[in-house]
């Protein structure tokens, strides 16, 4: 775990730190200290390059992982009052944020996309600040910017650190992205990132992107006002192609059901642990393997009932303000979520119970 | 020079949505010869895939493969996040 080959006199940790708390520097430090961390990691996989050559033996690289993500694990709620919406007008280019089309207290500007933008931004921060307590993204009132129209028929959506970005989708595989659970996705990740992010692969990455999809899950029921039976628990229902056959991107009632179609195949979510996914593609399987603790969420809230942003939003929401574990495990999760439930139901209450259960019946024990 | 893109990744994350673009630059008219040749110059796409991650959430992932006259071929893996926003409106022209 030693730099020895490139200790450096002007980086006194560069023996000290182990990899994967460089990786946690990496992500969380301020510039400078991350710049220090990326650096280190480099020169960590220099070195155990030069090692393997010599060695000749297979030793399998790191992931570079780095990122601007904020230094604090617990966001403080500021002063809730509004949102302040910006949203703009891509033009198609890649080039961010685009043209103001829509602030905050303009009427429609017509504009579907922007429109839609708009609504939902406003929509996932009332849950947040409503049922939360949490003034924005970040805790501290920042501006919920997004673009619309993003690229040239491109299929994908995306928080990049500072923004939403939408795409429209190219009309054959995607039809849009400005869908509730999609938005409420790509902003539950900036909440993610400001509450001291969890690093992007593997079951950490899986995690990511299934607490992304809760609270865009929630956003989406709250908006609706349905209590857990009356919920399709469906990610991006309706953003798949009018080819396409399938209902969503993803079913976190029943992951691995959401579509079975000739040109994307069938929906490769796993609801247990049995069944999990190891492989390098798309970071590690982040967006398949997080069918499992999303399923755990729904069998979590199918047992309490009622309205899932309620409770089970809040012992989510305060188990990630709690995290200070940027490499968690699915296990290591659903201790924090355990220990949210005992903070705010009791110790051996009903609701504890509840959720052991849920997480024992996809495969994480206690 | 012919380049190669694969793209792959995203909210999506379906790997058989991935798409596949290939262009001979050679044949193509000025400007946009000399834009793709600028823009996917080697030694700049090994710089790029350098550049850290600043957030990689449904980011995509592209594999680049540019291969010169002398069909040597080099390929490059680099994330959205990692690429100017010229070159990607280069690669959706494509």
């Amino acid at each position: 775990m030693c730099f020895s080959l490139s200790c450096s006199g002007h980086n006194p940790v560069n023996c000290i730190i182990p990899p994967y708390m460089l990786q946690v520097l990496a992500l969380r430090g301020d510039e400078d200290t991350a710049r220090m961390a990326r650096s280190l990691l480099k020169q960590n996989e220099q070195v155990r390059d030069e090692r393997a050559e010599h060695a000749r033996a297979g030793v399998p690289p790191t992931d570079l992982l780095s990122g601007a993500f904020a230094s604090h694990a617990l966001s403080p709620s500021g002063q809730l009052c509004c949102p302040d919406r910006r949203i703009h007008d891509g033009g198609f280019k890649a080039a961010l944020p685009g043209t103001l089309i829509r602030s905050e207290g303009d009427d429609p500007c017509g504009v579907d996309d922007a429109d839609l933008a708009y609504d939902g931004a406003g929509h996932v921060f009332s849950l947040f600040a409503e049922e939360y307590g949490r003034n924005s993204l970040d805790g501290e009132g920042m501006p919920l910017v997004a673009t619309v129209h993003h690229r040239r028929a491109y299929n994908n959506a995306f928080w990049n650190g500072a923004q939403m970005a939408y795409g429209t989708g190219d009309g054959e595989l995607f039809r849009t992205f400005l869908e509730l659970s999609v938005i409420g996705h790509e902003m539950a990740h900036g909440v993610i990132q400001f509450a001291g992010g969890l690093i992007y692969e593997n079951q950490s990455g899986a995690l990511n992107e299934s607490i992304a999809d809760v609270f865009g899950s929630l956003a989406l029921q709250r908006s609706l006002g349905q209590q857990v039976h009356e919920a399709d628990w469906l990610v991006g229902r309706g953003i798949l192609g009018p080819g396409v056959n399938g209902v969503a991107l993803r079913s976190m009632k029943a992951p691995g059901t959401a579509y079975a179609d000739d040109l994307l195949g069938q929906d490769p979510q796993p609801w247990h642990m049995d069944h999990f996914v190891t492989t390098t593609d798309d970071h590690g399987g982040v967006h398949i393997n997080s069918g499992i603790p999303n399923h755990a969420f729904y069998l979590f809230c199918n047992y309490l009932g009622g309205r899932s942003w309620e409770l089970p939003g809040r012992i989510w929401y305060r188990a990630l303000q709690s995290l200070n574990n940027p490499m968690a495990s699915f296990a290591d999760w659903a201790d924090q979520t355990m220990d949210a439930a005992t903070d705010l139901t009791g110790r051996g209450s009903i609701e504890t119970v509840l959720l052991r259960r849920a997480w024992k019946l996809v495969g994480i024990g206690f | 020079m012919i380049i190669e893109i694969a793209a792959e990744g995203g909210f999506g994350g379906i790997a058989a949505a991935a798409s596949h673009k290939r262009i001979d630059v050679d044949q193509q008219a000025e400007p946009m010869r000399q834009e793709l040749c600028e823009a996917f110059e080697p030694d700049q796409l090994a710089l790029l895939a350098d550049k850290p991650c600043t957030t990689c959430a449904d980011r995509l992932t592209y594999r680049i493969t540019v291969t010169d006259s002398q069909q040597h071929s080099q390929i490059f893996t680099i994330r959205e996040d990692q690429l100017p926003p010229e070159t990607l409106d280069l690669i959706d022209q494509m």
